[in-house]
């Protein structure tokens, strides 16, 4: 009973998805508790699951703390300069190179900079797969208001807009498949993954996550793992609810779940 | 006295026991791992690593049941268990006896 000995255990023992990362790209750049780490497991659990090639999937980025994605990942993978993320990917869709392309977006690329391009490629019937990182703040510009920050809830300078609805967004431009998860829901996220990944057509999947260093000690929650509580806490699954309903107000819980799949119905 | 009863199927129910490994100088810190532990397996280490944080380490070693609930949530990719062995459940009249 005794074989288990932890603090042995030596430093240059193989996690079981290092062999997805690009050689010495591991420790990453993100903050102790980001949920992007979650996100990048779960996608490759899931890349696992189905017993894909990685050279038949496509991860193509942007810029920001999500960019570095595409730069670990051991994928065909592309990393993009700022408003050209969903064109580029889109394009690469359309050349049918790779089984799937999947665009990791953060509010930045996907919101500010092309949100109008987005509106093109539900129309056009484009084959890819948006996992949208949303930690309704700005990152490395240190916590300005963005599109998604919630009303009342602050960053560093008071946002007086209402926050947008991605999932209204996704559904009206033509996706057929949305859901929003949160890092904890990983599990369900990884499930959501391997559905929307044996689509052929527009599918979105927003995932709520903590950023820590600066929405989190901004507005006194805590440090990391209570923000993920507070997610976790504060989130009520609400399968297939109406689109109108999902934008983050503070003083209101986050509805998690899978709001649209056209093959079901 | 019902709840001395053995289940029906006590023989053919196996515990999964795991290992946890920690690569110590990926931790960040952020205590995911720690706090959400189903079986509170894991405490802060006394030292902290090379880059100053403070990992997690073992305090029970055969509570670990390969869950894999910190392997799923940690973002640094620095955890991660193995199964080791299976073990037979105490039966509930073992379990009695012990305490008196």
């Amino acid at each position: 009973m005794s074989s288990i000995n932890v603090t042995a255990v030596s430093h240059n023992e193989q996690h079981p998805i290092d062999s997805f990362f690009h050689p010495n790209s591991m420790p990453s750049v993100w903050c102790p508790g980001c949920g992007i780490g979650t996100i990048v497991y779960t996608y490759v659990q899931a890349v696992k699951e189905m017993n894909v090639e990685p050279d038949k999937i496509c991860v193509v980025s942007g810029i920001g703390c999500t960019g570095k994605i595409a730069e670990y990942l051991n994928f065909g993978s592309h990393e993009i300069t700022d408003g050209n993320v969903i064109a580029y990917a889109a394009n690469l869709a359309a050349k049918k190179q790779y089984m799937k392309v999947t665009l990791f977006t953060n509010n930045a690329d996907f919101l500010v900079s092309s949100a109008k391009d987005f509106l093109e490629i539900g129309k056009t019937m484009a084959n890819l797969l948006v996992i949208h990182n949303n930690n309704i703040i700005y990152c490395i510009t240190e916590n300005g208001a963005i599109p998604t920050t919630p009303f009342i809830r602050t960053s560093a300078s008071n946002d007086f807009e209402l926050p947008f609805n991605i999932p209204h967004l996704a559904k009206s431009s033509g996706a057929e498949y949305v859901a929003r998860w949160t890092p904890l829901h990983a599990g369900w996220l990884k499930y959501s993954i391997i559905d929307a990944l044996s689509k052929q057509a527009l599918s979105v999947i927003e995932v709520v996550s903590p950023c820590v260093m600066f929405f989190t000690f901004t507005n006194k929650i805590g440090d990391a793992a209570d923000q993920l509580r507070f997610y976790r806490d504060n989130s009520v699954m609400k399968q297939y609810e109406p689109t109108e309903h999902l934008d983050l107000r503070s003083k209101r819980e986050v509805i998690i779940g899978k709001f649209v799949d056209k093959k079901e119905f | 006295m019902t709840s001395l009863q053995a289940a029906f199927d006590a023989d053919k129910i196996e515990i999964p026991l795991g290992q946890v490994h920690i690569v110590r100088d990926r931790c960040k810190g952020c205590g995911y791992c720690i706090k959400y532990c189903p079986r509170e397996v894991l405490e802060v280490s006394e030292k902290p690593n090379d880059k100053g944080y403070y990992f997690p380490r073992v305090k029970d070693e055969d509570t670990c049941l390969n869950c894999g609930l910190c392997e799923l949530i940690c973002p640094e990719f620095a955890i991660w268990s193995t199964l080791t062995r299976y073990v037979k459940p105490k039966l509930i009249k073992e379990m009695v006896n012990e305490s008196f």
